[in-house]
This record gives structure tokens, C-alpha cells and sequence, in this order.
């Protein structure tokens, strides 16, 4: 796709002081700008307080008039990292929408297999045709980003607030309480009681622990807290039977790349 | 002491679910554990059980509520703002004496003490009925903590006698509940069943503080400098606050703006939060008191044992062992962590 300018931008002398705002696709599979026009009614009080100026799943209309850029997906191919500085040099205000663009979410998955083997079961014999790197990466890997709403997908709510924050000159931000938290407010039976394993204790909460709630475990979509106590959390997992390779799989869904940076960041191996 | 028969016992919930403007709440079964929740039929009610996810606290202390509301109209430049105080009472049944215990802690505060209007309300327009233990969970020591039972601190105190119930009557409101019903003075047998049942239920109680509570606060006093003990636990601690918000006396809350989109209006909310969540002690200027695990995990212990009392005269844990049942580390134990401190100290 293009990011050539169509000429929708604001016209000189337009009163307009909304903020104006696009919103950008990268390698993902664009839940989370679903989830925001999913919004429905609170679309329209959403275009009272900001100007949406691109949004190709919503309309035709593209301008690289901008302030605020929410960008979904991670960056995958070379042509994605132009763009995405591009994006930076128009934009006052990135913002990282969900979790491949926050953390390299799920499509990180790929990191540790064999990037060939991972493009043929994809692709099949179209395989050779892509050219993307071998790692999945979130987009703070390549410009700076000021503010994350994580999730896959993102919580509506979170979002909403995180513009209203951005339109009142406050900043955005995200719980540091694990899902563990709004769990135990809900009162819901712990997924470990029922015989599961559930990455609730370390995971970044501000789902209103859903999918505990709705009878299934937390997956860690959200990311990590802050500052988990993985070695604790990996014994929970050791006492209730899991193996080492088991243990990792639970980590890996979305939390490869997330691992590995923070296992560098230690001064480990990965 | 009143006796009720089960019949007409069953026809006064009955008749407080249908007539009384104040929703019934009671404890039932959910799953494989009991909560407290919105009684629909007095049949639902669980005498038997040992022990529910969350205490009714979160009646008088909701989870979350709001505080204040603020809006100004268009363009205007100054807000009105108006203190929210949610009245909600509820007619609370099957209250066990530790979570009782632990009401009348919070009353101390929150009434008594900081005069705070949303808990005061709710708590004043509240009934608490509370229920004899019938069953002890694995994980309660409330035996040592003296809260198996209780003298005060309910509307209404039922013990489960066969096919009757016997009623101590704490309070005149308390008293006037029973005035629809036919009831008959207990008999000096009776009575003294009551106080058998109670003493009976001690021997139930696999697990206990070694020593008596009042020596509590002098132990942890003479603990808080031995950072490997507590170093020890906080390894293993997932520091995710379960045990914080589980806990019946735990009253620790954080204050969010939320605002709404056009920035002319908004709400204050508190909500629970606490002290193993590791922003809790972030202050302005991102300074945290208590940044490592092992001083947050120190903290829940002292204060529990010792802080609290200093300020109260409560020790603020009332042996009801949820945090012990939910922990999925297995790190948040009371008994076992106060046994532990206490045997370090006479080795």
C-alpha cells in the first residue's frame, strides 16, 4: 500500500483544532483497528475530539497530515522499517496499538524456528517470492515510541481513554498490576485450581481478567509486568507438572521477543 | 438467645428477598467454592460452607466506586463537582465470625476514624447475619486468631441446630427482623449446645498460630531487620497483589481519574490496590518506597501483625486463610510465616 499524500489534509485557514490522527497497518492482522471501530457509537464522540485522517480499513481518504499515529503490526520487512520512520517524521505522538507492534506480540512466534521451514509451511511454493527478515520485531526496535496500549486485541476501553488522555493534555497510560489482580476481583476460580496453567500472575492486566472470566486462561497477550518474577512463576509452573519444554511453549505465545530482550537486557542468553 | 424453626427461618429470607427494598445477599455455592452473591431464593443459601473467594467487604468497600463526578457545561471554565457517596445497603447472611471480625476492623477505620462517607453509608444501611462455622477450610486458623467465633459485631448471630436455628440478637435492628416471624426463647440446653458447638468447632482447625496473638506486634518489631528471612519468601513471591485483595481486612485503595472524551466531564474512582503490587509505594517524581519484592513482602506481614495494631490496636489479620488459598506461589501464609518468625526467634 501507499502513503502517498491523496490531499486531504487541512486547508489553510480551516478552524479545525482537533488533533488529527491516522492509523497505520504493519505486520499483523489488524484486530485491534477493528477493535476501535468496533467502538460504534463511540466513534462519533471519538471524530468530536480528533480529526481521523487515515485509516485505511475505514476509509479511502489518506493524508500524511498528521500529529498522532497509532501503528498496528511489527515490523517484518525492510520496507516496513521506511515506512514506519517515515511515519515518525510526520508524527508528534506514535503509539504502539496492540501487541505485535508493542512487543512483537504473536508474530514472534517465528523467532526461534527455522525462518525457511517458517516460510514454506506458510507459503508453500510461494515461499521464495517473500522477502521478510528472520525476526519479528515490535516497532520501538526501529523508532521511538511514546506511548503502548498492548492486547490482542486491544481493550477498547484503554484505548478510548489513552485519546481522551492525549486530547486533555495528560498522559496515557497502562495498568502495572498483573490479570492475577482484576481476577480475585471477579471472583473467579483460578484457572491453576482447575487444572490449568494460566499466565495471569505475570501478565499486564487491564482486560477485567476476560478470558479467566469466560471460562479459559490467561495467554499473556497483554505483556509482561513491569518487573515479573519469572524464576517464581516458572517454579509455580515446575509444581503443577509442567516440563521445561512445556514451561517455554506457555512463554512463547506471545512473549518471545519480550524474553529474549529482557534476557539481553540481563546480561544472559536468551 | 431466640430459637427459630428451619421453616420459618426459610420464610424470613424469604420475605426480606420479596419485601425488603435492600437486595439479600448470602453465601452460595459457585463451582468448587462459595461466593457471596445476590440470594434469588432462601434455598440457594449454604450453611455448610468453610470458606468464599472474597469476604463481604466488598459490600461496604466495593472493588471499585466512584467518589466524585465532575462536568461543566460547554465552553464554560469552571466545573461543578459532586461528592458521590453510594448508600447501597444489603442484607448480608451467612457472615462467618473471622469476616465479621474483620468488619468491625474496617468500621474502626473507616467510620470511627477517617469519617469516610461511602463506606460509612453502605456499612450503616447494611444487616449483617452472621453464621456459627460449620466446616473449616484448609487453610483457616481463625481458631488462634480468636475470631472462630464471636460476641459482636452482627445484627444476628445463627447456629444451625437440627432442624431449628438458634439466634443471638446483636442489635435492635437485628431484633426487629425476627418480629415477623414466630420465634421462642432458647432453653438453658440450648444455650449450652450453642456454646458446645463452638467449642467443638476449635478441635476442627488443622492449622494454628503457635503462640498467642497479642505477642504478634513485639515479634515482628524485633523481625523487620532480618532481611534474609524475608529475602527468602520474597524469591518466590509473584508479588501480584492476590493476597492484598483477598484478604477480608486489607482496606488499601488507589485514587483514578477517569475522564471522558470531551474533557467536560469525568469521575474519580477508587479501587482496591496493594502493597505487593509493585507501583504501590510510587510516589511523585516516580520515587518508590518499596521497589524490591522482599521490603513489599515484609511490608503485608508487619502491617498485618504489627502496624495496624500500632494504629488501631487490631492485629489485622483475622486467620481466615484466603490469602493462603489463593496464592499461586504459595508465599502469602500468615501461620505459617509468623510460626516460622517465632521459632527463628526462640531457636
Amino acid at each position: 500500500m501507499s502513503d502517498g499524500d491523496s490531499g486531504n489534509g487541512r486547508q489553510p485557514g480551516d478552524a479545525d483544532e482537533r488533533p488529527r490522527v491516522a492509523f497505520f497497518d504493519f505486520t499483523g492482522c489488524e484486530g485491534d483497528q477493528l477493535q476501535v471501530l468496533n467502538l460504534e457509537d463511540r466513534l462519533l464522540d471519538l471524530v468530536e475530539v480528533v480529526e481521523i485522517v487515515s485509516f485505511r480499513e475505514a476509509m479511502t481518504e489518506h493524508s500524511e497530515d498528521y500529529e498522532i499515529a497509532f501503528i498496528e503490526g511489527g515490523v517484518a520487512t525492510a520496507h516496513d522499517e521506511r515506512r514506519l520512520t517515515r511515519i515518525r517524521t510526520h508524527a508528534d505522538t506514535v503509539i504502539a496499538l496492540g501487541s505485535c507492534a508493542s512487543f512483537a506480540g504473536i508474530n514472534a512466534l517465528r523467532n526461534d524456528q527455522d525462518f525457511e521451514r517458517v516460510k514454506e509451511r506458510v507459503y508453500g511454493e510461494d515461499a521464495h517470492r517473500i522477502s521478510s527478515y528472520p525476526v519479528a520485531r515490535p516497532i520501538d526496535d526501529v523508532i521511538d515510541v511514546d506511548y503502548e496500549i498492548p492486547g490482542c486485541p486491544i481493550d477498547r476501553e484503554e484505548f478510548v481513554q489513552a485519546v481522551t488522555a492525549l486530547v486533555n493534555g495528560a498522559e496515557p497510560t497502562i495498568p502495572n498490576y498483573p490479570v492475577c489482580l482484576q481476577c480475585k476481583f471477579e471472583e473467579n476460580l483460578c484457572a491453576f485450581e482447575r487444572g490449568e496453567t494460566c499466565l495471569g500472575p505475570i501478565t499486564r492486566g487491564g482486560c477485567g481478567a476476560t478470558c479467566v472470566s469466560e471460562g479459559t486462561h490467561c495467554w499473556g497477550c497483554r505483556g509482561m509486568v513491569e518487573d515479573p518474577n519469572e524464576d517464581a512463576y516458572t517454579a509455580v509452573l515446575e509444581a503443577h507438572g509442567l516440563t521445561t519444554e512445556e514451561i517455554l511453549d506457555e512463554y512463547q505465545l506471545y512473549w518471545g521477543f519480550e524474553r529474549e530482550q529482557r534476557a539481553v537486557a540481563d546480561g544472559g542468553e536468551s | 438467645m431466640k430459637i427459630i424453626d428451619r421453616s420459618d427461618f426459610t420464610a424470613l429470607i424469604s420475605e426480606l428477598i420479596a419485601e425488603d427494598p435492600r437486595e439479600v445477599v448470602g453465601v452460595q455455592a459457585d463451582g468448587d467454592g462459595y461466593v457471596f452473591d445476590s440470594l434469588e431464593s432462601a434455598s440457594d443459601l449454604a450453611f455448610e460452607y468453610d470458606l468464599t473467594r472474597l469476604s463481604p467487604k466488598k459490600y461496604v468497600m466495593p472493588q471499585r466506586e466512584t467518589l466524585l463526578t465532575y462536568r461543566r457545561d460547554a465552553g464554560a471554565a469552571d466545573y461543578e463537582m459532586r461528592a458521590e457517596a453510594d448508600p447501597t445497603g444489603r442484607i448480608i447472611v451467612g457472615v462467618h465470625p473471622y469476616d465479621l471480625a474483620a468488619i468491625r476492623q474496617l468500621d474502626k477505620i473507616f467510620i470511627d476514624t477517617l469519617h469516610d462517607e461511602p463506606y460509612r453509608r453502605k456499612r450503616e444501611n447494611s444487616v449483617l447475619i452472621g453464621l456459627t462455622m460449620q466446616d473449616v477450610a484448609d487453610t483457616c486458623f481463625a481458631a488462634s486468631m480468636d475470631t472462630a467465633s464471636i460476641e459482636s459485631g452482627y445484627d444476628l448471630m445463627v447456629t444451625e441446630l437440627d432442624d431449628e436455628f438458634a439466634v443471638d440478637i446483636g442489635t435492635f435492628e437485628g431484633d426487629q427482623l425476627l418480629e415477623s416471624v414466630p420465634t421462642r426463647n432458647a432453653t438453658s440446653e440450648e444455650i449450652d449446645r450453642v456454646e458446645t458447638i463452638e467449642t467443638d468447632l476449635e478441635a476442627e482447625f488443622e492449622r494454628g498460630l503457635d503462640f498467642p496473638p497479642a505477642e504478634l506486634p513485639s515479634l515482628l518489631e524485633a523481625s523487620y531487620d532480618d532481611m534474609d528471612f524475608w529475602e527468602a519468601y520474597a524469591e518466590q513471591c509473584l508479588s501480584c497483589g492476590t493476597c492484598n485483595v483477598v484478604c477480608p481486612t486489607c482496606f488499601c485503595f488507589s485514587v483514578d481519574m477517569v475522564r471522558e472524551l470531551d474533557g467536560d466531564s469525568g469521575r474519580q474512582e477508587r479501587r482496591w490496590d496493594g502493597c505487593l503490587l509493585e507501583d504501590f509505594a510510587t510516589v511523585a517524581q516516580g520515587e518508590n518506597f518499596r521497589e524490591e519484592v522482599a521490603q513489599r513482602h515484609r511490608h503485608r506481614f508487619m502491617r498485618k501483625g504489627w502496624y495496624i495494631y500500632e494504629r488501631y490496636g487490631d492485629i489485622a489479620c483475622v486467620g481466615c486463610g484466603r490469602c493462603t488459598a489463593h496464592c499461586v506461589a504459595g508465599v502469602a501464609d500468615p501461620c505459617e510465616v509468623y510460626n516460622e518468625l517465632r521459632e527463628a526467634q526462640h531457636a
